[in-house]
């Protein structure tokens, strides 16, 4: 019933492969990656098209809210913006600016098969690099972990592979913000002492030298205070992975 | 040559297939019903060509194919290639048992489950040597999910076969 060529064969293979894999997991050998973006994006173009279409309507009547609520709040906004850089000319302080890089659309989800990716239509012809931050309007949305010269991957913020140094905006503590595969964050390393509630408004420290500060991170869902050393505390994001449409990538 | 070329075509339709549509981020394991489909057409022929002991050969080579156009579109080389060959020979192994009854029901069993080890063995490959953060329940359920998301299309596939 068995061969034995078949069954060295099997053992043959399995071995070089298994030497290949050890190989490539200490970053010695790199093979390239066969990219279908080209290829796809006709279909996922018709795709979209259709989806668009019966969204079109919705999204009209949320960005003429929004454009309503945007005009108010950037009166006000002026007028505080103004006083914060007074104030931060006499502390001396330099203000670090969010470049905007470019503003691209979200053209397919997850073709990684272990993270949590979307696929978005600019490349590093559009000055995307690896590592830059991905925002939203609501909030972060990730970072670009790939470029090819028209695409970019992004890794979402609910991704387990995904942390990012976060400060809670009432008390000013910090922590690091992880995925954890599913729609919701995780704040790791909070102290028992710390005093974190239900509600309290997650942003961005920049202390990673990743992602600048001040980007909307999540909101504080659940808090557990067990034995240990730090608070098991549940995040929900901002930016929800199924409604992300469109992002805007910025320079770390 | 006709045949070659008609499995190309099916080979390069399914990888696009694969890579084009997801179900809320989840991808499907459509490779593997390239296995499957080769392996039923290869040990049951259409017409009978009398083969006494068909060649184990060309059906590894062909898991090999599979497998490396699979990691290839991941950018790794080899988990794919393994699972690809050890799931292949498993099946190969279950074609050989004569006493079993290919009903659809059957079939569709052991496509899920063969989806299933297919998977998981690509996945502890991942997880062990590049350090992929996944946990082993999420790692079943997304498994099965793909074992059960592959039955109807392997069982349209291989319709009334063998």
């Amino acid at each position: 019933m068995f061969k034995k060529t078949t069954i060295f064969l099997i053992l043959g293979i399995c071995l070089v492969s298994f030497l290949l894999i050890s190989y490539q997991s200490k970053r010695q050998i790199n093979f390239i990656k066969i990219d279908f973006s080209n290829l796809i994006l006709p279909i996922q173009n018709l795709k979209n098209f259709f989806t668009e279409i019966f969204n079109l309507k919705e999204e009209n009547r949320k960005l003429k809210e929004q454009l309503y609520q945007t005009i108010l709040q950037q009166r006000s906004h002026h007028e505080l913006i103004e006083e914060n850089k007074r104030l931060k000319g006499l502390l001396n302080l330099q203000e670090r600016k969010k470049e905007l890089i470019a503003i691209a659309k979200v053209i397919k989800i997850g073709s990684n098969k272990f993270l949590k990716t979307i696929w978005i239509d600019k490349g590093h012809d559009h000055g995307i690099k690896v590592g830059m931050p991905v925002i939203t309007l609501h909030g972060l949305a990730g970072k670009v972990i790939s470029t090819s010269s028209n695409f970019s991957e992004v890794l979402l913020l609910t991704d387990p592979n995904f942390s990012v140094s976060v400060r809670v905006e009432r008390t000013r503590t910090e922590g690091i913000v992880t995925g954890t595969g599913t729609n919701l964050c995780i704040l790791k390393y909070m102290p028992l002492e710390e005093d974190i509630n239900v509600g309290d408004v997650l942003i961005t420290s920049g202390t990673d030298g990743i992602f600048p500060e001040g980007l909307k991170v999540g909101v504080v869902r659940k808090i557990e205070r067990k034995k240990g050393f730090f608070q098991n505390i549940e995040i929900i994001p901002y930016q929800s992975d199924s409604k992300i449409e469109e992002v805007a990538v910025i320079k770390s | 040559m006709k045949s070659i070329l008609r499995w190309s075509i099916f080979i390069f339709l399914t990888f696009l297939i694969e890579k084009t549509f997801t179900i809320e981020g989840l991808n499907f394991n459509f490779s593997f019903l390239l296995i499957y489909l080769f392996v039923i057409h290869y040990f049951f022929p259409k017409v009978e060509q009398k083969k006494i002991e068909p060649s184990e050969l060309l059906p590894i080579l062909f898991f090999i194919i599979v497998g490396l156009l699979e990691d290839l579109f991941q950018g790794i080389l080899g988990p794919a290639v393994i699972s690809k060959s050890i799931t292949g020979y498993l099946l190969i192994l279950l074609i050989k048992q004569l006493f079993f009854h290919w009903t659809e029901l059957f079939k569709a069993i052991i496509i899920c489950i063969f989806t299933i080890i297919d998977e998981i063995i690509y996945s502890l490959i991942m997880i062990y040597f590049f350090n992929i953060s996944l946990d082993y329940f999420s790692l079943l359920k997304l498994s099965f999910i793909k074992g059960l998301s592959n039955i109807p299309f392997g069982l349209i596939l291989s319709w009334r076969k063998p």
